[in-house]
């Protein structure tokens, strides 16, 4: 089984673990479905060279092939742009199952993995906890939703959006992750240009008046929550 | 506030059979003027993308809508991306809505609603106006307790009959009902780091009334992802403040725990060092503040 890992490169964090919101939960995801399979599992990102931190620790928790689709800012583009050059790069690539981070985009949206599902004609489901194989061309999936917790088989093939379960990274392989590993793909055939959409460009951040405020009892809290 | 503006108001059904009069009545109420009841076969279902997303889209072209809107503990999370990626347009996944005035004046009594969306670091917001994007927005709204009466019971209902796409390609295997399913729905939400012991949940959990759910932080991640609460209280290590980017975000931390990284609480409150006797005080105070908070908040209020 081909599983192509989608990866975001997050802002910049000395505490953080170097990998998008949701993305250490489906690279751990991932890499666990392709041992139980004889699968391999490639990590892909969209960005620079400067940002390909995920790809490399992807590299050493395990991933065959690490690929970076550059030659394009990514950094200011919509869902929609994003999704579309991530299944540009996949359908090169070749996929059985793609997963991603539900919520590793900046901005916690959760809708990279649906765009790019509907440019490569894949299945999609979102908040995914758990990843199973399910023989040759199937999966099996666990979601919430309408008050039911519920395992689905799916066909392949898929993509799927993770959201944080009880399982962590595993322990790195012994292998070290070499910059140099990290392959590059760029988008430059006409076949395969990118159509810039202006969704969100009209929406301009505006910078959060939030503070924290220190207190010294429950109830404080309370009053100071509801204000 | 979509009457404020002057808009009209499409509550989407998805139903397996003939809408019962009793819903789109109590739809009608709740400010919708009319309803649009999608009818096929495993509409009945939870929803996913697959089964739900093309009989959701056809609804959606009927309108065809500003803003599309999701409850909270709903169908947005499944639904939502794939609606706003057919549509070409925005998608906000934990949004509020802001009534504002348009740059250039509209008809009289039409008035413009935006959609503030925050980054997930809570460190900006993004203003979506659907009018200057000339495509729709798509939003999941945060908790807000029953809704009250703002309309009449007698709403039309126009019925879409949904065929099922020919191949789905996903069976249900297994079902069983979502114990943290709670937590999606609740508007005030509760986080509590199990390191503190299975006691300090327990009390929490039993002083909690209605419309305040408390969860252990590892075991109901994957609830706490998809909540989208008014309130957060993380208790315990900063790294179980995980509000959601509209919430209004407490914390409370042992003495020498590190501080939550900044903009990630809104307010903090910090356990005195000493004995841990001092933990547990902390612990039944905030216990005993919840009634305070739900009645604050309107948490459960009876619709």
């Amino acid at each position: 089984m081909n599983i192509v890992a989608c990866l975001h490169a997050p802002p910049p964090d000395p505490d953080g673990t170097g990998l998008g919101r949701d993305d250490i939960h489906a690279l751990a995801q991932a890499l666990a479905l392709a041992e139980a399979t004889s699968g391999q599992v490639t990590a892909l990102l969209a960005g620079t060279s400067h940002e390909s931190g995920p790809l490399q620790r992807a590299l050493v928790a395990g991933a065959a092939r690490a690929v970076r689709l550059g030659g394009e800012d990514y950094a200011s583009v919509d869902f929609h742009t994003l999704g579309q050059a991530l299944a540009s790069g996949i359908k090169r690539i070749g996929a059985d199952l793609v997963v991603a981070g539900a919520r590793s985009d900046d901005e916690g949206l959760g809708a990279v993995p649906a765009s790019a599902a509907r440019h490569l004609g894949f299945a999609y489901i979102g908040n995914v906890e758990e990843l199973a194989a399910a023989g040759p061309r199937a999966i099996e999936v666990v979601v919430r939703g309408g008050g039911r917790k519920r395992r689905l088989r799916v066909d392949l093939p898929a993509v799927i959006a993770i959201v944080p379960a009880t399982s962590g990274l595993p322990p790195a392989s012994d292998r070290t992750g070499n910059p140099s590993e990290v392959e590059l793909l760029t988008l430059n055939d006409p076949e395969t240009t990118v159509v810039r959409r202006r969704t969100e460009l009209l929406g301009k951040p505006e910078p959060a008046s939030r503070g924290t405020e220190e207190v010294k009892a429950a109830s404080e809290l309370i009053a100071a929550l509801t204000r | 506030m979509a009457h404020t503006a002057g808009l009209t108001v499409f509550a989407v059904v998805m139903t397996e059979r003939h809408l019962d009069e009793a819903v789109a009545a109590r739809l009608g109420r709740a400010g919708a003027d009319k309803v649009l009841s999608c009818e096929g076969r495993g509409l009945a279902a939870p929803p996913l993308d697959l089964t739900h997303g093309p009989a959701l889209y056809a609804a959606v072209e009927r309108i065809p809508p500003l803003l599309v809107l999701f409850p909270a503990g709903g169908a947005g999370p499944q639904l939502g991306p794939g609606l706003a990626s057919r549509l070409g347009g925005a998608y906000a996944a934990s949004a509020d809505l802001e009534l504002g005035e348009a740059a250039t004046p509209l008809a009289d009594g039409i008035g413009r609603v935006f959609v503030r969306r925050w980054r997930a670091d809570r460190t900006s917001y993004r203003r979506l106006d659907p009018v200057e994007l000339e495509r729709p927005v798509v939003a999941i709204l945060p908790a807000g307790g029953p809704p009250g009466d703002r309309g009449s019971s007698e709403v039309d209902v126009e019925v879409i009959t949904c065929v099922p796409p020919a191949k789905v390609g996903v069976v249900e295997v297994a079902s069983e009902v979502d114990t943290l399913a709670v937590a999606a729905l609740a508007s005030v939400l509760i986080v509590v780091d199990p390191a503190l012991g299975p006691s300090a949940l327990a009390k929490l959990s039993a002083a909690a009334p209605a419309g305040i759910a408390v969860v252990d932080a590892v075991a109901g991640a994957p609830a706490i992802a998809t909540a989208i609460p008014r309130v957060v209280i993380a208790v315990g290590r900063a790294s179980a403040v995980c509000g959601t980017p509209r919430s209004r975000v407490g914390a409370v931390l042992a003495a020498a725990a590190p501080r939550p990284q900044k903009g990630a609480a809104d307010v903090l409150l910090r356990v005195p060092a000493g004995a841990p006797a001092d933990a547990d005080k902390m612990i039944d105070e905030l216990a005993a503040s919840l009634p305070a908070l739900a009645a604050a908040t309107g948490a459960g209020a009876a619709p």
